[in-house]
């Protein structure tokens, strides 16, 4: 018996960074606090592409996410001499990339305006970005009509949850980390993740239980 | 009690992150209990459910364009914690001033200039302090000289001598070799600045043959980057392809040149030059976007190739 019966995301989670057969990242680390840049330009290399595309899925934005980008890569250089090796270097980008996220959505929850939302003619809310149309299905217009749907009532379940909670479910199941590295990612436990992994798929569940 | 444990730990199940002794007593548990194995498939539905959303890969344009970003700022980002910050480092200045061809440029000028005000200053002083009119250039006549504004004109009362102080710009020559410091610098000078592109192209040309030499690099990737001549950029190119394999910054200033350049020739240079690395994920990224929707045939045609005789990744 499978744990579980769709496309494991968790296949996804596997970054680039734990690929083998090149310089590994604590030699580039000490390189890059010696003030070796190219050595930092290769660390960047190695995650950016997670890093981005976590940054989009959370935002939903690609110039939010661009900032998110540029902000923790940057923090991360100016700091890195202070790095001391006591989690990995994939951990503590992870880290100051979430606590970043963390703020966005902190903000969007308090300025809830800047929310990808409008009214339709009838005065309804409708997710702005579950109207983008997805070529993949463009010879399937109904079922692209579907996707569009589940992907906004989704996506506003998901802004439902705390920033948190969000994280929390972002990092375990859409980037298919395991909880104990979101745990260390996030300054906690793992059985502290694991708590809120619970309440987020509670509350989802609830937002979400006529689609099952 | 036990479907209740069952029930708890259902979601860590589907997540894999049960032990395998748990994992293995859930398994039978659920085999026997008609309301657990129910449950179990209603956490499978919704985690499908959940995963139609799908986490979308940034677009090689989002990665390049963000890459790019990132490396102009880290230019002018300095490293180090706080005490650092506070406290000066003459090294650390001198590594920046290394990196800045610009800036040592700039400050080789400022010198320069410095040098030829604080000579007027001191001329200029003396001549007030004796009655005798002095000339302050005395090796260059105004007609050898362009003329870039006059000063002051003073006539000697009773006298027909007339004292004019004048700023001129005089074109000077030099020569040395291509490894002397000063030829260098005004190579990097000319690389940048020059509003004439031959003596763009004469000096990116020649500084070609030293690109080992960081400033050397810097100047060139710039060129590739902003030089407005399609010639000076090719030159560039052929100045960097020995460092595609090994330096990221030029692989990505290749990679934006590919997509972006408005010269069809600059580009399909730059797609041969990156094609030792096509393996790499940025550069089969951008090849897969030039495969599936470029204008330009030959290069659509060509990426396509390029992208057939890599092996399928998972």
């Amino acid at each position: 018996m499978s744990g579980s019966g769709t496309q494991d995301p968790t296949t996804r989670g596997h970054m680039a960074g734990h690929t083998t057969g090149r310089i590994d990242d604590t030699t580039l680390v000490r390189e890059a606090q010696r003030g070796n840049r190219a050595a930092f330009e290769e660390l960047v290399r190695h995650y950016d592409q997670a890093v981005l595309r976590l940054a989009l899925h959370l935002t939903g934005s690609e110039s939010d996410a661009q900032d998110v980008y540029q902000d923790a890569f940057l923090k991360a250089y100016k700091s890195i001499g202070n790095f001391r090796f006591e989690c990995t270097f994939y951990t503590w980008i992870y880290r100051i990339v979430t606590n970043l996220c963390l703020d966005q959505l902190r903000k969007r929850q308090v300025r809830k305006e800047d929310a990808p939302v409008a009214k339709d003619s009838e005065g309804e809310e409708y997710d702005v970005l579950s109207q983008v149309p997805d070529g993949r299905a463009a010879a399937n217009p109904e079922r692209d009509l579907m996707r569009r749907e589940l992907g906004g009532r989704i996506n506003r379940a998901l802004e439902k949850l705390t920033p948190r909670e969000r994280m929390v479910f972002e990092l375990k199941h859409y980037q298919g980390l395991k909880l104990r590295t979101v745990g260390e990612i996030l300054n906690t436990t793992e059985e502290t993740a694991k708590n809120t992994l619970f309440r987020a798929t509670q509350k989802l569940r609830g937002a979400l239980g006529d689609m099952r | 009690m036990k479907c209740e444990w069952v029930r708890e730990n259902i979601l860590l199940f589907v997540y894999n992150e049960l032990p395998d002794d748990a994992r293995y007593e859930l398994e039978q548990h659920v085999a026997r209990c008609g309301d657990c194995a129910g449950e179990l498939k209603a956490t499978r539905v919704f985690h499908a459910t959940l995963s139609s959303l799908p986490v979308e890969e940034p677009t090689p344009n989002l990665l390049t364009a963000s890459r790019m970003r990132l490396q102009e700022a880290l230019e002018t980002t300095e490293q180090g914690g706080l005490w650092q910050k506070l406290t000066f480092d003459p090294w650390a200045w001198l590594r920046q001033m290394r990196f800045s061809p610009a800036l040592s440029a700039a400050l080789l000028i400022v010198g320069f200039a410095a040098g030829i005000g604080t000579m007027y200053s001191i001329v200029g002083s003396r001549s007030s302090s004796t009655p005798q009119i002095a000339e302050s250039t005395p090796s260059s006549s105004p007609a050898q000289a362009s003329i870039s504004g006059i000063r002051s004109i003073i006539q000697e009362p009773g006298s027909d001598k007339v004292s004019i102080k004048y700023d001129a710009t005089t074109t000077q020559q030099t020569e040395g070799s291509i490894n002397d410091q000063r030829i260098q610098q005004l190579l990097l000078f000319a690389a940048r600045n020059n509003y004439n592109s031959g003596v763009r192209m004469d000096s990116v040309d020649l500084l070609t043959q030293k690109p080992d030499d960081t400033r050397v690099r810097e100047a060139l990737l710039y060129a590739l980057r902003y030089d407005s001549n399609p010639g000076v950029r090719l030159k560039a190119l052929e100045g960097l392809s020995s460092y595609v394999k090994d330096d990221v910054r030029v692989r990505d200033t290749l990679l934006e040149a590919l997509m972006n350049d408005s010269n069809a020739g600059v580009r399909t240079r730059a797609l041969q030059l990156l094609e030792p690395v096509r393996a790499d994920s940025s550069v089969r990224a951008v090849l897969q976007r030039l495969a599936q929707d470029d204008k330009n045939v030959y290069i659509r045609s060509q990426a396509r190739t390029l992208l057939a005789q890599l092996p399928e990744i998972d």
